[in-house]
């Protein structure tokens, strides 16, 4: 009948492996600030996911964490490392604040948008790639910045981008 | 001196010559009365006239019912009453011009920031029974669409001074 | 207390309070809009930048504390400039459609722009564009106009504690709202609505009805809460238009629930009355007011005539004036009958004649949020009293140990500590075994004939915590809530609880019911007690009785018996019996033409002078904002004429003031004494209920017949909610039912098919089903054991 709490019980969508690895971050913070788990909460749901989250795993997030299922939406949205739609394997993603751009980012965005045939935000037909354009990542000296999975590639040009492409599976 | 001329003026009725004269002029200069109303004079375009209410081209009433004739109008003549159409768009449900209270003075018109209450230059209109000078929306819409032209025309050949 | 310098004049000011606390006070105007005195702080807005002499930027006001020596600018060249960047950025996104925008002409937005903002806009970008969420029948949106002040955000955060609205994205794609598409579903939603500084979130009732400049605004009190919260009402050629709070720190704070808000809607409902009806020769007819009165006065003589004046009672709603109430009863006691009542959602009186002069809070409201420690007795808080119910939140959120008992296990927007869930079967054991928990600690004595009631009780383990918890904390209080009032053993429940207030050293209050439920009890809308709680030598039947057992004449005032009393199937028989009934009803509905042979429209609440009585017996009087539709007269008019239609002595009244003031001289500096206020009861024995225990709760939209008929508050998901049989789901799987099947429910005889409601609120030996509901009318009392199977 509540609106404000997530369907009781919920958080049973969230495997007992990432159960385990949640209770780690929260052992992290005092009993009563369960909620300040909540980011690295959601990056392990995200991540057993297959790096996605529906609504139905951020209420159970919310549940788990005990916290409105609004205020889970809030730090799903605001942070650009948390996905709402469906990425491919390798989710691509591209700085393109300013000294990036003045490093020619914008070249190698054309370049990628080319190549993979995909637009910023959309997955390649083989469900491999997805593009994202991010803020920055915090590595202007290596600028442009491609961030690929959970590495970071400085100092790109758009055949160096090849090469790394061509390296992924 | 002075009284002697003034004895001269008077003796030889020359006030009344002049004005004469002036009479004499006249009656053999072009005449500028019209014949009203086998004739009329122009009429500006910014002449206040009758009011109607315009639409857009595609037909949708342009009132949004947002009520700043109403609220200008010193002779509080405009009634106006509002709620959201079918679609949720604003719209008036009863708007209403009492002519009898009208003064004319065109700041309806001025205030509307849709270009929808206009006065035209209709003037000649005329009620014969109580109430037939109560505009309602109807009969308001039914003046725009019929003076739809003479109104676009006025508009167009006013705009660069306003 | 510091000294800072203001614009070059030195103010005091409390050490660190912020500076724009300090501006205000003085009167000092500083533009803004995120800050909101009741909520917390968020600085987002910028629009409160000031110079501040040492500090190398403007600082916001509404976030910077004073210090002493502190020198501030609020309207230098540097201070201005700062503001009237912000205002550039603000109106950067915002949409140029204020023609069209409710707020207009009342928005903080717009009156700021023209103090700070400039002619031509520099920004020739497309500008953003957010989709509108339905966030239910309350509260319309257009959230392009949004300028994320985060003020509702922060409100359903901290007021309301159920945080349903959200900032979701970053930046420029930060998009307020719920997310997901739902419906907000809080009792206290509408004062978003005020908190909006732009025409983002208005009223949807409202929508596109009226400019802030045509309306004229009223002052008068609301009709439905028991704190009497203070409204203005918001008129147009004599048509209430909206409802809003104005802000009395005592009271209602700046708030008002839904219910008060939106209730006016049911002013212009469709089956408002607007002339005066009687029925002659079996066909009901319009009359004048003449003509119906005479009938109604004879009609009433001939009844005391014939068959004496004890076959005749008068019933009214507690909804009703202070003035109403106290003529009404002296219109009853003029005809020599006591039948007198307005406590028809009460069924046990057994205690009446030692019951407080009226049900008082206790304390004054606004020392609620100062408790340490509260003790609610059967009370659906939230939406009984959501003001009330905001005070115990504001102390728990303080730290206070709240505890409830109550028969289903009800939510609240605040932490409880302990919750006992007892069926209404059990409600009294459990009352006694907290008693007796707190009896065994040594303690205060109590009445010896009470220790041997208690004797053979035994306190459970989750009682005595309960007692350990009770015990705590510097004020303490315990509050009985309307399911305690309605339940059938009321004269136990009172007295188990005010054993338990004098063991434990706490206050004893009630939580009210309608606005004027005091009221009523000072008037002496009462069978046992004249006005000002004046005992009586005979006492009349009391609502239930003259409802159940029958009467030749009845006299209504604003009700719906079969609505609004404890077993509207009885009561609808017993008037249908009835020769001669009056209706003073601002409504006209074929269950009134059914039993009724006069039905007199009446004024409603905004239509009326009159007085209420809040629950902490703070007497508010008001005058009529509106004139009533059609032929409707206020109900004190029509009750002076009725008197002296009926040749009753003092009935000269000109004017509801000398009324009141004729009332108020008999009350004098009384003041009740819930302490004493009790009686010992025979025994503790509890009742036994065949079958499934029914709990019955009157849902916030359905308390009385104006908000009955507000279209949109019906809409809402607390109205809908009031459906259909409320059951556990296990206890739904063994009977065979599930969500949206019909289950068949049989109770005194009665049998119905109504819908099932999954509900895991409501315990397993028990189903609820909500009052004030025509579905469910034939099943009767608010007690008893139900019989479910499926249909």
């Amino acid at each position: 009948m509540s609106t404000r709490m997530p369907k009781p019980n919920s958080f049973q969508l969230l495997s007992a492996d990432s159960r385990a690895q949640i209770d780690h971050w929260i052992a992290k913070y005092p009993p009563d600030q369960k909620q300040s788990a909540v980011m690295a909460a959601l990056m392990i749901t995200q991540e057993a996911n297959g790096g996605w989250l529906t609504t139905e795993l951020m209420d159970a997030v919310a549940d788990y964490l005990q916290m409105s299922p609004i205020a889970v939406y809030e730090v799903a949205t605001f942070y650009s490392m948390y996905e709402l739609k469906p990425v491919g394997k390798h989710k691509i993603c591209v700085c393109t604040n300013l000294s990036c751009m003045l490093r020619g980012s914008e070249e190698l965005v054309d370049h990628l948008q080319k190549k993979l045939g995909v637009d910023f935000g959309e997955i390649t037909p083989d469900k491999k790639f997805s593009l994202k354009s991010v803020e920055c990542l915090g590595a202007c000296g290596g600028a442009p910045v491609v961030q690929i999975g959970k590495n970071y590639y400085e100092n790109l040009t758009p055949a160096k981008v090849d090469e790394i492409l061509a390296g992924l599976e | 001196m002075k009284s002697v001329t003034h004895y001269l003026k008077r003796l030889f009725l020359l006030e009344l010559f002049k004005g004469m004269g002036v009479t004499g002029r006249y009656l053999f200069a072009r005449k500028i009365t019209i014949q009203y109303p086998e004739e009329k004079t122009p009429l500006s375009p910014r002449f206040r006239g009758h009011h109607a209410l315009r639409r857009y081209p595609n037909g949708e009433e342009r009132c949004i019912a947002c009520k700043l004739c109403e609220a200008v109008c010193p002779a509080l003549a405009i009634t106006i009453e509002a709620s959201p159409r079918e679609d949720g768009t604003r719209r008036t449900t009863r708007y209403e011009i009492d002519m009898v209270k009208c003064i004319f003075c065109g700041f309806c018109e001025e205030s509307c920031p849709v270009d929808s209450i206009v006065e035209t230059n209709v003037f000649e209109y005329h009620g014969e029974q109580r109430g037939d000078l109560l505009m309602t929306k109807e009969r308001l819409l039914a003046m725009g669409d019929k003076m739809e032209p003479q109104i676009a025309n006025d508009r167009a050949s006013d705009a660069k001074y306003r | 207390m510091v000294t800072i310098e203001i614009d070059g004049k030195p103010y005091q000011a409390e050490a660190g309070a912020m500076l724009i606390q300090v501006t205000d006070a003085n009167g000092i105007d500083i533009p803004r809009f995120c800050y909101h005195k009741k909520l917390s702080l968020a600085a987002s807005c910028r629009m409160c930048l000031v110079e501040v002499e040492k500090a190398p930027k403007p600082m916001p006001a509404c976030a910077t504390p004073v210090m002493d020596g502190m020198k501030v600018w609020t309207r230098s060249v540097k201070a201005l400039a700062a503001q009237k960047a912000v205002m550039e950025f603000l109106l950067i996104n915002h949409p140029l459609d204020c023609p069209i925008c409710d707020q207009g002409g009342e928005c903080e937005l717009q009156d700021q722009a023209v103090g700070y903002g400039k002619d031509v806009s520099r920004y020739a970008e497309g500008k953003r564009v957010v989709f509108d969420k339905n966030v239910g029948p309350l509260i319309a949106t257009e959230m392009t106009r949004c300028i994320h002040c985060t003020r509702c955000v922060r409100f359903s955060q901290e007021i309301t504690g159920l945080q349903e609205l959200g900032a979701t994205g970053r930046g420029e794609h930060t998009i307020i709202g719920t997310f997901i598409e739902k419906n907000v579903a809080s009792e206290l939603s509408g004062n978003v609505i005020d908190l909006c500084p732009v025409g983002a979130l208005t009223s949807k009732p409202f929508r596109f009805a009226a400019r802030a400049w045509e309306l004229q605004q009223r002052e008068t009190i609301a009709p439905h809460d028991a704190l009497g919260s203070n409204v203005d009402v918001h008129i147009r050629r004599n048509q209430v238009l909206r409802v809003v709070p104005r802000e009395n720190e005592a009271i209602n704070e700046v708030w008002i629930a839904d219910r008060d808000r939106f209730s006016y809607e049911g002013l212009t409902a469709l089956d408002r009355l607007t002339s005066p009806m009687i029925k002659k020769d079996g066909k009901w007819q319009a009359t004048d007011w003449e003509k119906a009165l005479a009938y109604a006065a004879e009609g009433l003589k001939e009844v005391v005539k014939k068959q004496g004046s004890q076959a005749f009672g008068a019933l009214a709603s507690p909804t009703a004036t202070l003035e109403e109430l106290y003529l009404l009863q002296k219109v009853g006691r003029g005809l020599g009958s006591a039948n007198l009542d307005h406590r028809l959602r009460q069924v046990d009186f057994s205690d009446q004649d030692d019951a407080p002069l009226f049900p008082y809070l206790g304390q004054p409201i606004a020392n609620l949020e100062t408790c340490d420690t509260v003790l609610v007795i059967g009370s659906h808080l939230r939406k009984e009293q959501p003001l009330l119910n905001h005070r115990l939140r504001k102390a728990a959120l303080r730290g206070a140990n709240i505890i409830v008992i109550n028969p289903v296990d009800y939510e609240f927007n605040y932490p409880v500590a302990h919750t006992l869930i007892s069926s209404p079967a059990t409600f009294v054991e459990d009352l006694a075994g907290l008693a007796k928990a707190l009896w065994e600690n040594p303690g205060t004595l109590v009445p010896t004939e009470m220790q041997k009631l208690l004797g053979t009780v035994s306190a459970k383990d989750n009682h005595k915590a309960i007692a350990q918890a009770l015990r705590t904390g510097k004020r303490r209080a315990v509050l009985l809530g309307q399911l305690a009032t309605a339940h059938p053993q009321f004269a136990v429940i009172r007295a188990l609880a005010a054993v338990m207030a004098k063991l434990s050293g706490t206050s004893l209050g009630y939580l009210g019911e309608a606005n004027n439920t005091s009221g009523a009890w000072l008037a002496g809308m009462l069978p046992h007690r004249g006005p000002a709680g004046l005992p009586l030598q005979t006492i009349g039947l009391d609502a239930h009785s003259m409802l159940t057992q029958g009467l030749k004449g009845y006299l209504l005032l604003g009700l719906e018996p079969e609505l609004d009393s404890w077993n509207g199937a009885a009561a609808l028989a017993s008037l249908k019996k009835a020769e001669f009934v009056v209706s003073f009803s601002a409504y006209r509905t074929p269950t009134i033409d059914s039993y009724a042979k006069v039905i007199l429209p009446i004024a409603l609440f905004a239509e009326t002078s009159g007085t209420y009585v809040n629950v902490e017996g703070r007497w508010q009087s008001f005058t009529g904002a509106v004139t009533p539709p059609g032929e409707a007269r206020p109900a004190w008019k029509i009750l002076r004429v009725l008197g002296n239609l009926l040749d009753l002595a003092g009935f000269e009244y000109m004017s509801s003031e000398e009324v009141r003031e004729e009332l108020r001289q008999q009350v004098g500096e009384k003041r009740p004494n819930n302490r004493l206020a009790w009686k010992i009861p025979s025994s503790l024995t509890t009742l036994a209920v065949k079958g499934l225990q029914r709990i019955t709760e009157m849902p916030i939209y359905s308390t009385d017949a104006l908000v009955r008929r507000a279209s949109s508050l019906q809409k809402t998901v607390d109205a809908t909610l009031a459906n259909g049989i409320h059951i556990h789901p296990q206890l739904a799987s063994q009977k065979n039912l599930s969500q949206g099947n019909s289950a068949r429910v049989r109770q005194n005889g009665a049998t119905l098919t109504l819908p099932v409601v999954m509900d895991e609120r409501v315990p397993q030996e028990s189903v609820l089903i909500y009052a004030g509901q025509l579905a469910n009318l034939e099943l009767g009392e608010w007690y008893g054991g139900v019989e479910v199977s499926a249909a």
